[in-house]
């Protein structure tokens, strides 16, 4: 059997009830004047003999109960408060029809029921899904709606900086706790009498960039965030002015590099950050900080330009922690720190030398019966030191000796 | 007399810059700093929003970075004139208000009034490098003088105000101006008249 198409008009089950009807009386030409279906083709139909076949009333059987079956009453969505309690008619049955309710397919208890009305009470977030209340025994589709559950939004939070400057700035925002229903942000952005258009980023989606229209202005801008869903609504303001939400984000390529022959030296080195758009004529001025690894108290130097420093104090052979924040030289706050970089001053001792010497002296201690030939370099990797390096050169020093019980 | 464009003309005109960038900044510094003092001993909430004050010239801009090198020095020069004839009233007023109960303020508001003058020279000497000459001196009279005691301190909230601004604007300006190439001082347009 070929069924094609679907009826474009809704009203599936009475069309699909209306075939199956003239399907059971005979009436082959009727079929296919049924409203709305493209075509039907079914054997039965090439049958002259007027009198339906016994084929053809299983058929028509079994597509007018797969049509109740699968025909799509309105789809239903409902939100409803953690915690609320929830009443579900179904649909335009009476309260003393029997019915079945399912979620998500699997049957509800009947103590979850008062006549044909299911009843949920206190409803949490487990309870969300699609509910579908089937009529009698026949299982006839009499009712769906997918249950959604969640909360009103709390109040957002909302930031706004600039990082541009004097490009623009952006806003970001975000709720405090899930309302596990879909919510719908809208932004205002007005600056003195104009209501400025704050453009929607598209990654991430809770952002917003607005372009400076004026520099230099005393006005103060308000922006208003207001979040809305299916429970509630709740909104935030903030208002600052042009200076204070400058912060750059933090430099770029850091680099702490030793100075030869100079052991309490580190030479380091950075870039403004590439979303600062004009460097020149709004000039960044730097904060470094740095302290040994073994050590938690950080050393401060202000730099009013350039964009490297040499640190002079540092203590040597000690390796250091160094990072670098950005600020505009006139107004705003401070960035982030950058990203942290390690780097060791010059030691006169190569370390490599250093460390050579303490793996062959361990080597000697721990493998007296398996000496490595001093020509194997699996144990000269320069830093490795300590077990690891034990390790490797026991195995080599019994391939060694296994190779050389073979061939001697 | 050198070229605006020539060598040494360029060298004298980045120097200037130079040393007006660091006058810009220490006059902002003094400013915020008058400025919290201002708001403490007048009683004023610090937060609370003035409306524009007749007189006083508003550092905001559009476009500020579509502006030749010479509009820049006129803006700020008219600025900062006007500034001068405003903190040379508010001082008057201090005086007459509170008489020596506050030295400190009215030492303060004399030494960015000082500052303001001469940053105003500066502006002058930069814009007789442009081969313009500064536009006579002659102003618009005397500022408008405030009825009240309350407007008179609600003026002078918005004067400190704006003059921070035009410090932190002016910076910007000279270091614009600083840059080599076109832009540092154009032609000037009919707009430019003194």
């Amino acid at each position: 059997m070929k069924i094609w198409g679907r009826p474009k008009d809704s009203g599936l089950v009475e069309s699909i009830s209306l075939l199956a009807l003239h399907l059971l009386e005979g009436d082959f030409a009727h079929s296919f004047a049924v409203p709305g279906w493209i075509g039907l083709a079914l054997p039965c139909v090439k049958m002259a003999n007027p009198v339906p076949s016994a084929c053809c009333m299983v058929l028509a059987a079994v597509v007018v109960v797969y049509a109740q079956r699968h025909s799509q009453p309105d789809s239903h969505t409902q939100f409803e408060r953690v915690g609320a309690d929830v009443t579900m008619k179904c649909g335009s049955m009476d309260w003393d029809a029997a019915v079945t309710w399912t979620v998500n397919g699997t049957d509800i208890d009947e103590s979850h029921l008062n006549g044909s009305y299911l009843i949920l009470k206190n409803v949490d977030l487990s309870q969300s899904g699609q509910y579908s209340c089937y009529e009698g025994s026949a299982w006839h589709l009499k009712y769906q709606t997918t249950l959604k559950v969640g909360t009103p939004p709390r109040e957002p939070v909302l930031m706004c900086r600039s990082n541009n400057y004097p490009k623009g700035f952006y806003c970001s925002w975000h709720l405090p706790t899930p309302t596990y229903i879909p919510n719908i942000f809208n932004i205002s952005v007005i600056h003195g009498t104009k209501e400025m258009v704050c453009e929607k980023d598209a990654v991430p989606k809770n952002r917003c960039h607005i372009r400076y229209l004026q520099l230099f202005s005393t006005v103060k801008y308000k922006v208003t965030l207001t979040v809305t869903n299916a429970l509630g609504k709740n909104y935030t303001t903030v208002t600052f002015d042009e200076f204070a939400i400058v912060k750059p984000d933090p430099p770029e390529s850091v680099v702490a590099k030793p100075v030869p022959n100079n052991p309490r030296r580190l030479e380091v080195s950075w870039q403004n950050p590439s979303s600062w758009p004009d460097p020149e004529s709004f000039p960044l001025k730097f904060f470094l900080r740095y302290r040994p690894l073994i050590l938690d108290q950080w050393q401060h130097v202000e730099l009013s330009d350039g964009t490297s420093h040499t640190i002079t104090d540092a203590y040597a052979g000690k390796e250091y922690i160094i990072q670098v924040a950005a600020k505009d030289n006139d107004i705003g706050t401070w960035s982030d720190w950058s990203v942290a970089v390690h780097a060791t001053p010059w030691t006169e001792e190569p370390k490599h030398l250093t460390t050579e010497a303490q793996i062959t002296e361990t080597t000697s201690a721990s493998t007296s019966s398996f000496m490595a030939p001093p020509t194997t370099k699996i144990c000269d990797k320069g830093a490795v030191v300590g077990s690891g390096a034990v390790a490797v050169c026991w195995t080599a020093g019994l391939v060694v000796a296994a190779y050389s019980a073979l061939f001697i | 007399m050198a070229g605006a464009d020539s060598p040494s003309a360029a060298l004298r005109r980045r120097d200037l810059c130079a040393r007006g960038i660091r006058l810009a900044g220490k006059m902002r510094s003094d400013v915020v700093d008058l400025l919290d003092a201002y708001v403490e001993q007048q009683g004023l909430d610090a937060s609370a929003s003035v409306a524009a004050v007749e007189g006083v010239p508003p550092a905001a801009v559009e476009r500020w970075d579509e502006q030749t090198g010479t509009q820049r020095l006129l803006e700020n020069l008219a600025a900062y004139r006007a500034f001068r004839g405003l903190l040379a009233q508010m001082l008057e007023e201090q005086r007459e208000q509170l008489g020596e109960a506050d030295a400190a303020l009215g030492r303060a508001l004399a030494a960015v009034l000082l500052q303001v003058s001469a940053f105003a020279y500066h502006l002058e000497e930069l814009l007789r490098l442009e081969s313009r000459g500064p536009p006579t001196d002659e102003g618009d009279g005397p500022p408008p003088q405030p009825q009240s005691v309350f407007e008179q301190k609600l003026r002078g909230l918005g004067v400190l105000r704006e003059l921070a601004q035009w410090a932190v604007r002016s910076a910007r300006d000279l270091r614009q101006l600083a840059k080599p190439g076109p832009g540092a001082g154009s032609a000037p347009s009919p707009a430019e008249s003194p």
